[in-house]
C-alpha cells in the first residue's frame, strides 16, 4: 500500500477555489453559516461531546414479523407461516413480564444452538433468536425496537421505497436530496467541516446526497490514496499539484459538472484525514471488555474466521457470531465506527443487503437468520467499542437506526420466502435510548418494545385471522407509526435540530395531515397512526 | 436572452464607474454570445469576466461605435481564463461583446457520438468518423449485422515486432536467452554506435541477420542446444533464429551469445534493435542484452493484443469462469468495430438484470460443486447474452423479441425464484419475477399496472421452470429429464445431476401452473371485486388514451397453459406503458439523466425531453418503414437524429460508468501500429478488479434486479474517485511499476508510441505533445475551453519530479524519462473531471 500522504492535494490554492464555488451556490460564507444556523446539529454540548448518529440500511426488505415475533398474535403460525415458523418454547414463556431471554451458550455448545424465539418480557413478542445478542443491549436499556413502521400509500417497489425512506419525501420522486443530508446542511457545518456525513459503502447513498455539499462516501478505506506515473514521493506530490490545478480550472456548465467539483475536493480534503487513520485488519484489535456468550472476550468487529466469535480457541464454527459473509460489512462498520470516534463526522452510515427473500427465506436459520446476526452482532458491537473505545464519540452521544424499505408478506409463498409488503421494525439503540427498565419489585417497568405488546400499545395489536397482520389490503401487516417520525424524534431531540429546521429537513412534519408529530390520522390513505415514539 | 437585463445593468454601472462602453451581445448569426458576469478595474486595468461557453473553439471581443452597428474585429487582451483585460484607454471607447467561435455542429456530434454509441472514441476511429461524416456513421452502426468483423473467430496471426533500445557499451558480449523453457523467433539484430539506429551505420553485430549459417559468430549454451536457423518464419531474408530453451538463461554459460569485436566504449552510447515473432500461448519472456547492465531488454513474447477468440471457444464449450465471460464482454467492448452493438448489448443485458451468484449457488445447492455450478451460471448468462446479440443483428428487432428471450432465460427463471414457483392449488405464487417484469423490464413503476395486477401476473408464470435435458433438447421446453448418464452403471445416484449429462434450459412444469382464469390490468371495488377493464390514462393524448388494456386469460392447464406468459408479454410490450418506459431508459443511456416517466402529453406544457420521449413512442408505435410496432432501430434513429442529442444540451452531460469509463481509457490511446499490434491493449481481466471497486459493477452478477444506474450521482464519491484515478495511473504506469496491477498488469498504454505513429513531429515539443492529447481526449470541448489544462500539462511536460523546469525537448525519446513524463501528463489529463464525462 501506498502510504505517502497527499498533503499537496490539499493546498490553499484548492480551497479557495472550491470556496469560490460553494459560496456561489450557498450565498452564505461558511462562517456565517454556522453562526446563522439554528439548533445545536454538530455542536459541541456542555459536557464537551458532540450527539451522532450511526444508521444501517437493510436492503432489501427485512420481514419484521420474524424479527420482532408478535408470539401474542394466534395469527402468527401454521398455515401462515410454515417454513420459516420462528417456534416458541414452552419452558420460556412469552407472557409473562421482565427482562429479555439471553440464552448464553456454553463452550461447548453453538453460539445459536437456541432456536426459538427469545421472549421480550413484555407479554407479547419475541426476538428472533439469531438476535439473540441484542439480548443485552435491550436489557440494559438501551435498546428500542418499534414495530409497525411504515408510511401512506406504501411503494411495494424497493427503487421508489428506499428512495423515500432516504429522501425523507414518500411518494415524491422529484426530491433528489437525502434526510440527512439535509440535516448536515442544516447544521450550518456541511461546508466548514472536513466531514460531516460519511457512508462506508460501495456508492454515496441517496440519504447522504444533495447539490449544495458533498458528503463523503469511502469504497475501500485501505485503498484511500492515489498512485501516480512514476509513483514516487515527488512523482506523487507532481500529479496531485497538477490535477489541483487542472480542478480549479473553468468550464461550461453541465449537468454533473458541480457534483464532479464536489465530489474531488471532497477527495482531496479527505484524503489525508482518512491517511492518518488506521483501516487496516492488524488494527482491528478490538474485544469486548466481558466474557462474551459465556466464553472468552470476543473480537468486537469480526473480519476473519480467527475474530469470529469463540472460532479462534477452537476452530469450531459453530461458534461463529457472525456468518463468514458478513466480513465486508464489519469491515464497513468498524470503519464507520472508527471515522465517528476519532473524527468530526456527525453521521455515518453502512449497508447490509440482501434481505429480499422471496425464496428460502429460513426459520432461526437460514438466509434470513444470517442476515439478522449481523444486525444483532453490530449493535451490541457498537455499545462495546462506544463504551471501552470511546474518544470522540461514546455510546451515550450516539444512536443507532437501522432502515429498511418495507415489510414482508404475512403468509409465506410457495418458495418458502415472503414477498414485498408493507410495515416492518426498526432497530434503534444507543445510551441515550429510553429502552427497557426493570421493575425492582419484579417484572417490567418499561418496555423498549414499541407497538408489539398487544393490547398495551397505543394502537392495539389486533390478533387473529383478520387482525393487525392482514390489515393492509390482506396479505399486509398495518403501519402505526411513521418512519419519519422516528427519523426525525432522533434529528430533533437527539442531534439537536429545531422543529423549525426539522420541518425543513422532513418537510412531512409541517404538514398536520401527516400526523407525524403526535397521534391522528394520515390524510393520504385515513390510516392512523401514532406521532412520534418517545425513543429518546 | 434572458440573460441580457442582468448584464445590461451591469454594464450601465461600469461606464459611470470606468468609461468604456459595453454593450449586451446582440443576437449573433453565426457564432454564439457568452454571458459577461462583470467589469471591474483591477491593479490599474479594466478586466472584463465572462462565462466559459460550450464547444469553443476560439473566444473574441468585438467591438462597435454603437449597439446598432456590426460588431467586429478581436480586441486584443484577451487572456486565458475568460478574462478580457487592457489598460484604460486601449482601444477606442465603444460597445463590446464577447462571441465564441463553436465547433461546428457535425463536429460536436461526431464527438457526442463516439462518446456515446461507443465506448470512447480511438485516435483510428475518431479520424474515420470524421471523414466518413456522422450521417453515415449513425447508419452504419444501426446495422451491425453489416460491419462486416468476427473477433470471435479470429485465428491468430503470428506478428513481427520491433524492440529497440540504447545505452552504454558497458561490456563487449551480447547475450540472447529466455527466462525459462520455452520458444522463440528472432530476426534482424542490429547494434550501431550511436542513441538513434537510422539504418546507415554499419552492424557492429556479426550475421545479425541470420542468414548465413550460425557458425562460429554465435555460441550457443547447452540449455540452448536445440536452437536453430529456421527458414519458417523470417523478418528480412529467408531465415530467422529459433531459440528453443530448456532452461532460464542468465550470461555467456546458458546463453546464445557473441563476442563483439573490436570492443565496445564503455564510454558511447549504442543503439540495440531487433524483430521477435509473437505468439498466441507462449508464457517466457525474452531478454537479449549486453553483457552488464548497459542496455538491457525482456520482453514477454505472448501477443499483447488479447483476442476474445480462445475465451468465445471456452464459453461456447461450456468450461468458461464468469471472468471469462466478463474478460471476453469487456474485450468486445475495447476491440469491436461495432461499438452501438456492445453499447447495446450491455444496456439490455443490464437491463433485463440477472444475478450470475444466484445461479452459482442453486446450482451448487443442487448437488454441483462449486466450479462446476460457477461454469453452468456463466453458460446462462452467455447464452441470453448470445440471444441478444443475434436478435439485435435482425434489422426489425423488437423490444418484444428482447423481452421473450429475458423470460425464457433460465438465468432469470432462477434469478427472480420463477423456477419453483407454484399456483397449483392453495399455493400462493411467488410475486418476484411478476413485480420486476413490470416495474422494472416492461412498465416502470406503477405506470399501468397495481398489486391486484401483480398477483394475476405472478399466476401466470408458475410453471416456468428449468430442467437439466439431453442436449438436443434444449428448444423444447416439455423436454423431460435427460437420460444420458456419466456412468450409467451407478447404481446408486444414477439420477443425481452430477451423473446427468445435459443441458439446463428453460422447462414448462405445467403441473405447478395456476389454472385458474386470469384477469389482469382491471379496476377493482372497495371490496376487491373485478369491475372494469383499465383504460389508458389520458395524459398519454392520442393515439393511446382511452384505450382499453386489459387481460383476461381463461383458465388453462396442461401444456398449452404456457402459452399464458406468452400472451402476457405480447399483450404489454407494445402497450404505451412499454413505450414510454423503455423510451426513457434509452434516452437517459444516450442522452442525459434527466427524463422520467409519467410526462404529460396533453397538457399543452412541454420540454424538449418530453417531446423527445414522445416521439420515440410515436416511431415505436408507427413504424416509419412498416413492419411490427417496437422496433428499435426506429426509436435509436429518433434519438440520433434529435435536436437534444445533438446539441450542446446533449454533449458532455452524462458521466461514464465504471465500465464505460474503464473501456474509454484503453480506448483513447489505442490505435493500431505497422506491425499489427496497438498502442494500448488489455486482456480484458485486468478491468475486472477496478470495476468492482469503482462502486461493485460486477458485471452480470447484480443482486438489485434495477440494473447498474446510468446517473452521475449514482457512482460518483470520494471513494469511487480515487478507484477511477488510481486505474488511470496504474494503466499508465510501465510494466513492473509499483501499482501497475490495479490495472491489472496486462493492460499497457503506450502514449509516446502512439505520439510516434500520429503525431511523429511533436515528440519533442511540449506544446504539440499537449495539443495532440487535448485534441484526442476532449473533442467535444473546445480549444478555447482547453487553455487552462494545455497550460497545466506543457507545464506538466516541462517539469521534472521535484518541480525543477526541465524541457520536455530535453529529453530524448525513447528514454525512460521522456516516456514517464509522456505517460504522467497523459495520466494526469485522464484523471481530470472532464475525462469522468461522456
Amino acid at each position: 500500500m501506498n502510504v505517502i500522504t497527499r498533503r499537496s492535494f490539499l493546498s490553499q490554492t484548492a480551497r479557495l477555489g472550491l470556496s469560490t464555488a460553494l459560496a456561489t451556490l450557498t450565498d452564505i460564507p461558511f462562517v456565517l453559516q454556522r453562526a446563522l444556523a439554528e439548533g445545536s446539529i454538530g455542536l459541541t454540548g456542555p459536557d464537551g461531546r458532540v450527539k451522532k448518529l450511526l444508521f444501517i440500511f437493510l436492503r432489501g426488505a427485512n420481514d419484521g414479523l420474524n424479527t420482532v415475533v408478535p408470539f401474542g398474535d394466534d395469527a402468527y403460525a401454521a398455515p401462515n407461516r410454515q417454513t420459516i415458523l420462528i417456534g416458541k418454547d414452552p419452558a420460556q414463556p412469552f407472557d409473562t413480564k421482565g427482562p429479555a431471554l439471553f440464552p448464553v451458550s456454553g463452550q461447548t455448545t453453538g453460539t445459536f444452538d437456541y432456536a426459538n424465539g427469545l421472549p421480550l418480557g413484555n407479554g407479547f413478542a419475541a426476538l428472533h433468536p439469531a438476535l439473540k445478542f441484542l439480548a443485552p443491549v435491550y436489557n440494559a436499556g438501551n435498546l428500542a425496537l418499534v414495530h409497525r413502521v411504515g408510511y401512506p400509500k406504501q411503494s411495494r417497489s424497493h427503487f421508489d421505497s428506499q428512495n423515500y425512506w432516504e429522501t425523507g419525501a414518500p411518494n415524491n420522486n422529484l426530491v433528489s436530496d437525502g434526510i440527512l443530508y439535509r440535516a448536515m446542511v442544516e447544521s450550518g457545518l456541511a461546508n466548514s467541516l472536513p466531514l460531516t456525513g460519511v457512508s462506508i459503502a460501495s456508492s454515496l447513498p441517496l440519504i447522504l446526497r444533495g447539490s449544495n455539499a458533498a458528503m463523503t462516501n469511502l469504497s475501500d478505506p485501505t485503498r484511500y490514496n492515489l498512485l501516480a506515473v512514476p509513483n514516487t514521493p515527488p512523482g506523487n506530490l507532481k500529479a496531485d499539484a497538477a490535477l489541483a490545478a487542472a480542478n480549479r480550472a473553468r468550464f461550461a456548465d453541465k449537468r454533473d459538472r458541480e457534483l464532479l467539483t464536489l465530489q474531488y475536493q471532497n477527495l482531496a480534503s479527505t484524503l489525508d484525514i482518512f491517511a492518518q487513520m488506521d483501516f487496516s485488519e492488524t488494527g482491528n484489535t478490538f474485544v469486548d471488555d466481558e466474557n462474551t456468550d459465556g466464553d472468552q472476550p470476543y473480537y468486537l468487529f469480526p473480519t476473519t474466521n480467527a475474530k469470529n466469535g469463540g472460532y479462534a480457541r477452537n476452530s469450531d464454527t459453530g461458534k461463529y457470531v457472525v456468518p463468514p459473509a458478513a466480513y465486508g460489512h464489519f469491515q464497513n462498520l468498524k470503519a464507520a465506527s472508527l471515522v465517528l470516534n476519532k473524527t468530526s463526522a456527525i453521521v455515518a452510515g453502512v449497508s447490509i443487503d440482501g434481505w429480499d427473500t422471496h425464496g428460502n427465506q429460513g426459520g432461526a436459520n437460514g438466509a434470513q437468520a444470517g442476515l439478522l446476526r449481523r444486525v444483532a452482532w453490530s449493535i451490541y458491537a457498537a455499545r462495546k467499542y462506544f463504551t471501552k473505545y470511546a474518544d470522540k464519540c461514546k455510546w451515550d452521544d450516539l444512536v443507532i437506526v437501522t432502515l429498511s424499505e418495507f415489510g414482508r408478506t404475512t403468509v409465506e409463498n410457495s418458495n418458502g420466502g415472503t414477498d414485498h409488503a408493507e410495515a416492518s421494525v426498526m432497530f434503534v439503540a444507543g445510551g441515550g435510548v429510553k429502552g427497557f427498565q426493570a421493575d425492582p419489585l419484579g417484572g417490567m417497568k418499561r418496555s423498549g418494545v414499541f407497538n408489539c405488546g398487544g393490547d398495551s400499545d397505543p394502537i392495539p395489536w389486533q390478533t387473529g385471522a383478520n387482525g393487525t397482520m392482514f390489515q393492509a389490503t390482506g396479505r399486509y401487516l398495518k403501519r402505526n407509526t411513521d418512519y419519519r417520525s422516528v427519523l426525525g424524534k432522533l434529528i430533533r431531540d437527539h442531534l439537536g435540530a429545531t422543529q423549525p429546521q426539522l420541518n425543513r429537513i422532513i418537510p412531512g412534519y409541517a404538514d398536520p395531515t401527516e400526523s407525524l408529530l403526535t397521534r391522528g390520522p394520515q390524510t393520504r390513505d385515513q390510516t392512523v397512526v401514532i406521532g412520534e415514539p418517545d425513543l429518546v | 436572452m434572458s440573460t441580457c437585463t442582468s448584464r445590461r445593468s451591469l454594464f450601465r454601472a461600469a461606464f459611470r464607474a470606468f468609461g468604456p462602453l459595453l454593450a449586451c451581445g446582440l443576437a449573433a448569426t453565426a457564432a454564439e454570445s457568452p454571458n459577461i458576469t462583470g467589469l471591474t478595474l483591477k491593479n490599474g486595468q479594466f478586466q472584463l469576466d465572462f462565462d466559459p461557453f460550450p464547444a469553443t473553439v476560439e473566444y473574441q471581443l468585438q467591438q462597435a461605435p454603437s449597439p446598432e452597428l456590426p460588431f467586429a474585429g478581436n480586441v486584443p487582451g484577451l487572456l486565458g481564463d475568460f478574462v478580457w483585460s487592457a489598460l484604460p484607454g486601449t482601444g477606442s471607447a465603444g460597445f463590446f461583446r464577447v462571441v465564441a467561435q463553436t465547433l461546428s455542429s457535425d463536429e460536436l456530434l461526431e464527438a457526442t457520438l463516439m462518446s456515446r454509441i461507443a465506448y470512447g472514441p480511438t485516435p483510428d476511429e475518431q479520424a474515420r468518423v470524421r471523414a466518413l461524416g456522422p450521417a453515415a456513421y449513425i447508419e452504419e452502426q444501426l446495422a451491425p449485422e453489416n460491419i462486416l468483423e468476427d473477433l470471435d473467430h479470429a485465428a491468430f496471426v503470428p506478428t513481427w515486432h520491433k524492440v529497440t533500445a540504447s545505452g552504454l557499451g558497458t561490456a563487449s558480449a551480447l547475450f540472447i536467452y529466455l527466462d525459462g523453457p520455452g520458444e522463440a523467433f528472432l530476426d534482424d539484430v542490429r547494434l550501431v554506435e550511436g542513441a538513434t539506429d537510422d539504418g546507415t551505420q554499419p552492424n557492429l553485430l556479426r550475421d545479425g541477420d541470420f542468414e548465413a549459417a550460425l557458425g562460429s559468430d554465435w555460441l550457443i549454451s547447452t540449455n540452448l542446444v536445440g536452437s536453430a536457423l529456421t527458414p519458417d518464419f523470417q523478418h528480412g531474408g529467408d531465415l530467422s533464429l529459433h531459440v528453443v530453451s530448456t532452461a532460464a538463461g542468465t550470461t555467456t554459460s546458458s546463453s546464445i551469445y557473441q563476442n563483439i569485436l573490436p570492443a565496445l566504449s564503455k564510454t558511447k552510447t549504442y543503439t540495440l534493435s531487433y524483430w521477435y515473432l509473437t505468439s498466441a500461448t507462449e508464457t517466457a519472456q525474452l531478454t537479449v542484452r549486453l553483457s552488464g547492465s548497459g542496455i538491457v531488454t525482456k520482453i514477454p513474447l505472448k501477443d499483447p493484443n488479447a483476442s476474445p477468440a480462445p475465451i468465445f471457444t471456452s464459453l461456447t464449450a461450456g468450461t468458461a469462469t464468469i471472468n471469462d465471460l466478463r474478460a471476453w464482454h469487456v474485450l468486445h467492448a475495447v476491440e469491436s468495430r461495432q461499438q452501438l452493438a456492445e453499447v447495446l448489448r450491455q444496456f439490455w443485458e443490464n437491463h433485463f438484470v440477472t444475478e450470475y451468484t444466484k445461479e452459482h449457488d442453486y446450482f451448487n445447492n443442487l448437488g454441483l460443486d462449486s466450479n462446476s455450478a460457477g461454469q453452468v451460471a456463466t453458460q446462462l448468462e452467455f447464452a441470453e447474452n448470445i440471444r441478444w446479440r443475434d436478435a439485435m443483428r435482425k434489422p426489425q428487432c423488437t423490444f418484444y423479441d428482447l423481452l421473450k428471450i429475458s423470460a425464457e432465460s433460465p438465468a432469470m427463471i432462477i434469478y427472480l425464484d420463477t423456477v419453483g414457483s407454484r399456483g397449483n392449488g392453495s399455493n400462493i405464487a411467488n410475486e418476484n419475477y411478476g413485480r420486476e417484469l413490470c416495474e422494472l423490464f416492461m412498465l416502470g413503476v406503477d405506470n399501468g399496472y397495481d398489486q391486484a395486477d401483480i398477483v394475476q401476473i405472478s399466476r401466470v408464470w408458475t410453471g416456468w421452470s428449468i430442467r437439466l435435458v439431453a442436449n438436443d433438447q434444449v428448444g423444447n421446453p416439455f423436454a423431460p429429464t435427460t437420460t444420458n448418464y456419466l456412468d450409467p452403471n451407478a447404481i446408486t445416484n444414477k439420477t443425481a445431476v452430477t451423473n446427468l449429462i445435459g443441458t439446463w434450459a428453460f422447462n414448462y412444469k405445467s403441473a405447478n401452473h395456476n389454472t385458474t382464469q386470469k384477469k389482469i390490468f382491471f379496476q377493482h371495488d372497495a371490496a376487491g371485486n373485478v369491475t372494469t377493464p383499465k383504460l389508458v390514462p389520458p395524459r398519454f393524448g392520442q393515439p393511446w388514451a382511452g384505450r382499453d388494456y386489459s387481460l383476461v386469460i381463461p383458465a388453462g392447464s396442461g401444456t398449452n397453459s404456457i402459452q399464458e406468459g406468452y400472451t402476457l408479454l405480447a399483450h404489454m410490450a407494445n402497450q404505451p406503458f412499454a413505450e414510454e418506459f423503455i423510451s426513457v431508459k434509452l434516452c437517459r443511456l444516450f442522452v442525459h439523466d434527466g427524463f422520467a416517466i409519467g410526462y404529460d402529453f396533453t397538457d399543452g406544457q412541454t420540454t424538449p425531453e418530453e417531446e423527445l420521449v414522445h416521439a420515440c413512442m410515436l416511431a415505436w408505435e408507427n413504424p416509419p418503414n412498416g413492419g411490427p410496432k417496437g422496433q428499435l432501430r426506429d426509436v435509436l434513429r429518433v434519438i440520433f437524429n434529435s435536436d437534444l442529442f445533438r446539441s450542446n444540451a446533449g454533449s458532455l452531460q452524462k458521466i461514464k460508468t465504471p465500465l464505460e469509463f474503464n473501456v474509454s481509457v484503453v480506448r483513447a490511446l489505442r490505435a493500431q501500429n505497422g506491425d499489427g499490434s496497438f498502442t494500448a491493449t488489455t486482456d480484458g481481466y485486468g478491468l475486472l478488479a477496478a470495476l468492482s471497486r469503482m462502486g461493485r459493477m460486477l458485471l452480470f452478477d447484480r443482486m438489485e434486479p434495477n440494473g447498474y444506474p446510468e446517473d452521475g450521482p449514482a457512482w460518483i464519491s470520494a471513494g469511487t474517485l480515487a478507484e477511477r484515478l488510481r486505474f488511470v495511473q496504474a494503466a499508465l504506469m510501465p510494466a513492473g511499476m509499483t501499482g501497475k496491477s490495479d490495472a491489472g498488469t496486462a493492460t499497457m498504454i503506450d502514449p509516446v508510441a502512439l505520439l510516434r505513429l500520429k503525431a511523429p513531429g511533436s515528440l519533442g515539443d511540449a506544446g504539440a505533445v499537449a495539443d495532440y492529447f487535448l485534441g484526442l481526449l476532449f473533442p467535444a470541448e473546445g480549444k478555447a475551453n482547453l487553455a487552462a489544462f494545455r497550460a497545466i500539462t506543457v507545464n506538466f511536460l516541462n517539469t521534472d519530479d521535484a518541480g525543477a523546469a526541465s524541457p520536455l525537448s530535453g529529453l530524448l525519446p525513447g528514454t525512460s524519462a521522456y516516456d514517464l513524463r509522456v505517460r504522467g501528463a497523459v495520466a494526469l489529463l485522464l484523471t481530470t473531471q472532464r475525462f469522468e464525462e461522456q
